[in-house]
């Protein structure tokens, strides 16, 4: 008996990490704040810690109309331009 | 495991339950059995879409896995599927495509939302669907499988593995079937299909997702006033109240006393927005009040039935989807929430391809 697979033919789209930065010292950080209750909070709390610590400097603060969906292309591209690295994460 | 025709497939004994615990060994089922996908009910199932069978019909946002004709059909034959229900599920996920329904969202939240599919219009009633007692199952197998087939693609195809990609906190039972017709039968309001302005005798498939199924039971009253508001009050429950959307489907005894007063859909629409409402200290109280959320609904554009110092349900009256089902007897009707998150996934609605026979 012949069963035909369930799954997506898609090929698996490859994956790169981007490059670790040999220091933080002095960057310019980004933040991403998906529009969850508390989120921006956090983030701005962990953005102090590299300020503190680390002499960044706090560049932009971009949002998401939607938590759960991914940011557009344009968003990310603008804040690639501003910014040595961006912190994102979920707020609730 | 071997590639025809660019399609994979597995060689498994010529045994039947052998077949169902292969497709339970290798994680495709939704933890009920199976259909076997074998090669030809999946070729039989695909001849109701005269496409190609690699046209992709969805694409997955995040991952960039897409969905094909040929694993929509495969799917289809595992949920249970006839043939003449594929338009159906193909109609379900070329609406769920739309960005704004926003389907890894509502699949992956902690919110537990399921894609309630409604299909309105002849084709229901062409493939046996029921609109009509036990709305909601169980008993029928067309609204059965072709809601499984929704549930199976999510899994098998983009990859919503429950616990993995599905961080549901509690589920929900819409998560293995959840699809209904709308009843025409003694149906006083047009049906969803011609409001949606699709031509005179197409039928369409409404995708919506909803987070669960509240009864709204009133047997006491006997105007309109008297049922919406039950409904209203059940809308508008602390548990689940947000900017998003809603769904009701009104029994037709309820019906008979909403339109039988003359009443159309879009007065039941204001009538229920305007009441499914809590005030701003209400909201406090439990603390889910957000100043984000109320300029939202009393800014600029507002709409003028947004009563200051209330947090109503959804932005505008249109954001409420009303319709009938169920059987002739019991004032039992039901609101379906949205996903908990408000605004993060509006409903969509495709028509079922005429060309797909």
């Amino acid at each position: 008996m012949q069963l035909y697979s369930p799954l997506s033919t898609t090929p698996k789209r490859k994956a790169v990490r981007a490059p670790a930065l040999g220091s933080i010292d002095g960057l310019r950080i980004g933040i991403l704040e998906n529009g969850k209750l508390n989120a921006e909070e956090m983030l701005n709390e962990v953005a102090a810690l590299f300020v503190q610590h680390h002499g960044c400097t706090v560049r932009t603060l971009a949002s998401k109309k939607n938590a759960s969906a991914p940011a557009p292309s344009n968003t990310l591209v603008q804040v690639a331009q501003e910014v040595d690295f961006l912190i994102t994460g979920l707020g609730d | 495991m071997s590639t025809t025709a660019s399609f994979r497939t597995h060689e498994v004994p010529d045994d039947l339950l052998a077949a169902i615990d292969y497709c339970y060994d290798q994680g495709w089922t939704d933890g009920l059995p199976v259909v076997p996908p074998v090669v030809d009910r999946v070729k039989a199932m695909l001849a109701a879409d005269n496409r190609p069978p690699d046209t992709v019909i969805a694409k997955h946002p995040a991952t960039g896995l897409d969905l094909s004709l040929h694993a929509a059909a495969v799917n289809a034959v595992m949920a249970g599927c006839l043939p003449e229900y594929f338009p159906a599920v193909v109609a379900a996920f070329e609406a769920m495509d739309k960005p704004d329904f926003n389907f890894h969202g509502s699949t992956a939240s902690t919110g537990g939302s399921a894609p309630l599919v409604i299909v309105s219009g002849p084709y229901a009633e062409q493939i046996g669907m029921n609109a009509d007692v036990n709305l909601f199952g169980p008993g029928n197998r067309a609204n059965g499988t072709i809601g499984r087939a929704t549930r199976l693609i999510l899994r098998n195809v983009f990859q919503m593995l429950p616990g993995i990609s599905d961080k549901s906190t509690q589920g929900n039972p819409g998560k293995y079937s959840f699809c209904i017709a709308e009843r025409a039968r003694g149906n006083p309001w047009p049906l969803l299909c011609e409001t949606q302005g699709y031509p005179k005798g197409t039928s369409s498939v409404t995708v919506y997702a909803g987070g669960g199924f509240c009864n709204v039971e009133n047997h006491g009253g006997n105007t309109p006033e008297q049922i919406l508001a039950s409904v209203a009050d059940a809308m508008a429950n602390y548990g689940c109240i947000t900017l998003g959307q809603a769904v009701v489907i009104l029994a037709p005894e309820h019906m008979q006393i909403v339109a039988g007063a003359g009443w159309t859909r879009e007065r039941a629409q204001a009538y229920l927005f305007s009441e499914a409402k809590r005030s701003v200290e209400g909201m406090k109280a439990v603390g889910k009040y957000r100043d984000r959320e109320y300029d939202t609904q009393h800014g600029e554009g507002a709409h003028a039935l947004a009563e200051k110092g209330f947090m109503h349900r959804g932005l505008t009256p249109d954001d409420i989807l009303i319709t009938m089902g169920g059987g002739d007897a019991g004032g039992h009707s039901c609101f379906i929430p949205s996903w908990s998150r408000g605004r993060g996934s509006i409903m969509q609605h495709s028509a079922i391809r005429a060309s797909q026979k």
